[in-house]
């Protein structure tokens, strides 16, 4: 095991004190809502980190990969009422580790460099300057990761052209796990219209903690993905394919983006819709929308607007958007 | 402890089962001052797999602590045995609302705000809303008797506890209570398990009754310059036959922290009071908040402010919902600590607990924050201290023992809303010795292994401070 003496971790132990650990931050953690263990709770890896400050555990990697699970959403450390900044402490936690020399992998993005081809359109995106490129010899560089920077957005893995970028699944914000999720929402509702992905960020009041599947049945059905900017054309393609009469994507309006995911996925949006033009597909089916905090009621009348007009659409033709599609 | 991990897996899943030192660690605690580690967690997700835990527990006579959020703040989640941590988050399943027999079928994991959130739009609602109710489980609440802002006029979840079932210690389960408002048939069992902190068996299925949202609510705040006179306005309040629906207290040291932590810009006076009115007839929620205005009036409020706007409300309510954790804020170097945390006393005591919470907190080195559902009786403070400093515990210790002698010499409770635990159990068993052997019959019939979360409230050791490690580091 590393060495570690803690060095940037330490200066936060007054504020490790003021945690009252009353655990409200539970109700805002996404990685929570999806891994359901305390130990991936914003308060859990607080004490994770002053335990192993003042020596009561040791680092191992059980304990290593919980502190660098979580998408720096800061909806804990916006919203704790004795103001510890969680995701800073979590930061230096993150730096020391590294900096022992400790393996991590939690959230943190991979590249697989086989596929990688050193293009830099993933450089070119990561607000926190977190990859970059780094020479080996004169014909070829890679691209690697600052795994103490990188917030596990997840913008470079839905950018990627080669499919060279990944994260661990587990935490049900991988394109595989939200395709995943989103064929099982259509296959458990087939009165099920719209789709629609809504950004963890700008929305999280929505997700609750409890289920009452049995009680509540919406033409519509909504998943929480971690940005916007995560919607790759592909997952809306496959949600028209199983059986969605339209997709909706809820953002976080221009400016308020941690990440400019929102302006990516309008991009991509513009692009996908024409292509649905090609398929004889209306365009109109696939909507995107801005949403503030605390705009949920803005957001639920959106969902009715939008789940009435693919009413009066109906259901996607597909066999004559396969014909005219070629 | 051995625990045989193949088993547990074999009942729950693999993926339900943890015994690796980070989930140990993170559930030794809650949010009380103790710490303490288990041997295993496990999450089960149905009753068979409750079942099944508890039978091989029983056979093998291990300790199991059932926990919901771990939000408790006298440490009854906290593992003081070690054993077997069983999380039941995972059991969240609303099963039943129904609005003609105004009841709902929950699972014990169900959050209280997700409850009432699915209740809404059937002009419904969950009363009992303790502050935490953004995590706080059902099964939590009932093992509690948790409270909260609304229990002035709403009560307790023991006023709402219709049945349940349980799983017993030897993994039996039981039905208990009905589906009825009322009911007179045999012993109410149902009862006995609601304020029993896990300690007689586990709730895996909850029937609760729910009421009529109104369709007015009111709420005033009124500040005044002296903490005695909020008090006895709010004993005449509740004394004056008024019908509130909230009627908070929240004392200077609170503002403060408030302010600080959240910027509220309220002003520091020697203490706000909280009064809300609720009903389907706006007349008549008027005539409530006239006469608890005129009450407050009486007794040197000012600056009353008052709305039915539910922004507004929000805005005024909002320091009193964070003011927990707001008050860690209240000073540099010294932090809030949950001890001493829930007292109850009778209406016309409420004016002297505070003033006296303040003294004895002076005199003996801490800050005491007095705050809470004073309609009710029920106080709420905080011990502040610097937690690196042992003499400090000390001194906790010091205000523990003369506050609680106070409480009881009024005729007050020791736990109003939190429950015992460990942190509360020399306190009360002082005061309640005659309940103890009566306790201890009824724990041993039901379980006479001792295995459901052993040695908490008449079990529990007769030293807080030494009853676990602390979670904080005591230096010199």
């Amino acid at each position: 095991m590393p060495k570690i003496d803690f060095k940037r971790s330490k200066k936060w132990i007054k504020e490790l004190n003021k945690c009252i650990r009353c655990g409200y931050c539970y109700e805002l953690c996404p990685l929570f809502k999806s891994l359901n263990w305390e130990s991936d709770t914003p308060r859990g890896k607080l004490l994770l980190i002053y335990g192993m400050i003042n020596g009561e555990i040791k680092p191992t990697k059980d304990i290593v990969d919980k502190i660098f699970q979580c998408f720096y959403c800061k909806n804990c450390s916006d919203n704790c009422s004795a103001g510890v900044p969680v995701t800073d402490i979590l930061t230096d936690a993150r730096a020391d580790l590294i900096e022992a020399g400790f393996e991590v992998e939690g959230t943190i993005v991979k590249i697989d460099e086989d596929l990688c081809s050193v293009c830099g359109v993933c450089i070119s995106l990561c607000k926190y300057e977190a990859l970059s490129i780094q020479e080996q010899n004169k014909e070829k560089g890679k691209v690697i990761v600052d795994k103490v920077e990188c917030r596990g957005c997840g913008l470079c893995v839905a950018a990627c052209p080669s499919g060279a970028i990944t994260q661990k699944q587990g935490c049900e914000v991988t394109l595989p796990e939200l395709h995943e999720r989103a064929s099982e929402l259509l296959r458990e509702n087939k009165e099920m219209k719209a789709l629609v992905f809504i950004c963890n960020w700008s929305l999280f009041p929505g997700m609750q903690l409890s289920e009452s599947p049995t009680i509540v049945k919406t033409p519509y059905g909504v998943i929480v993905s971690m940005c916007s900017g995560r919607i790759a054309p592909e997952l809306i393609f496959n949600a028209l394919e199983e059986g969605a009469w339209g997709v909706m994507v809820a953002g976080c309006p221009p400016e308020e983006c941690d990440h400019n995911g929102n302006y990516k996925a309008r991009r991509r949006l513009v692009l996908l819709k024409n292509v649905l033009k090609e398929l004889n597909i209306e365009p109109e089916r696939v909507k995107i929308e801005w949403f503030s905090t605390g705009e949920s009621a803005k957001l639920s009348k959106a969902i009715d607007d939008f789940v009435n007009k693919l009413e009066k659409l109906g259901p996607i033709n597909m066999e004559v958007s396969k014909i005219i599609g070629g | 402890m051995k625990i045989d991990m193949e088993k547990l897996k074999k009942i729950v899943g693999e993926q339900y089962v943890s015994d690796n030192i980070a989930d140990l660690y993170v559930y030794a605690s809650d949010a009380s001052v103790h710490q303490a580690m288990p041997s295993a967690i496990v999450r089960p997700k149905t009753i068979e797999e409750v079942q099944n835990i508890m039978k091989y527990a029983n056979k093998n006579k291990i300790p199991v602590i059932p926990r919901g959020a771990g939000s408790g703040t006298s440490g009854h989640t906290v593992p003081i045995d070690g054993g077997i941590v069983m999380d039941l988050k995972q059991m969240n399943r609303i099963l039943e609302i129904r609005p003609e027999d105004m009841l709902v079928r929950v699972e014990p994991g169900v959050v209280d705000d997700d409850l009432n959130r699915a209740l809404r739009p059937y002009g419904l609602f969950y009363p009992p809303a303790p502050a935490s109710s953004r995590i706080a489980t059902i099964g939590g609440e009932i093992a509690a008797n948790a409270s909260g802002v609304r229990s002035v006029k709403y009560g307790a979840t023991r006023d709402y506890v219709l049945g349940m079932k349980v799983v017993l210690a030897n993994g039996d389960l039981v039905n208990l209570g009905s589906n009825t408002r009322v009911h007179s048939s045999g012993y109410q069992i149902e009862r006995l398990i609601v304020g029993s902190e896990g300690t007689l068996g586990i709730v895996v299925e909850a029937t609760m009754g729910i009421r009529p949202l109104p369709k007015f609510r009111c709420l005033a705040v009124a500040n005044f310059d002296k903490l005695e006179d909020a008090g006895n306005a709010i004993s005449e309040i509740i004394s004056s036959g008024s019908n509130p629906s909230m009627l908070e207290l929240m004392d200077k040291i609170g503002i403060v922290a408030v302010n600080k932590a959240l910027d509220l810009g309220l002003t520091e006076v020697g203490a706000i009071v909280l009064f809300e009115a609720d009903g389907n007839v706006k007349e008549a929620v008027d005539f409530e908040i006239e006469k608890m205005k005129k009450i407050c009036e009486k007794h040197n409020g000012t600056d009353i402010k008052m709305s039915y706007d539910l922004a507004e409300r929000t805005k005024i309510f909002s320091g009193r919902k964070k003011l927990f954790a707001a008050l860690s804020r209240y000073k540099e170097g010294i932090i809030c600590t949950d001890l001493a945390d829930d007292m109850g006393v009778p209406n016309s005591k409420i004016a002297e607990t505070a003033e006296k919470i303040h003294e004895i907190a002076e005199r003996n080195n801490v800050i005491m924050a007095v705050y809470g559902h004073c309609g009710s009786g029920v106080i709420h403070t905080k011990i502040m201290l610097d937690p690196n400093k042992k003499s400090q515990w000390k001194d906790a210790e010091r205000v523990i023992d003369e506050l609680y002698d106070y409480i009881h010499s009024v005729g007050g409770v020791t736990s109003a809303e939190h429950g015992i635990g460990l942190s509360k159990a020399p306190a009360w068993k002082k005061a309640r010795g005659d309940m103890i052997p009566i306790m201890r019959n009824i724990k041993k019939a039901l379980d006479p292994n001792n295995i459901l979360n052993p040695h908490k409230i008449m079990d529990a050791p007769d030293d807080w401070v030494r009853a676990t490690n602390l979670r904080y580091q005591v230096g010199a």
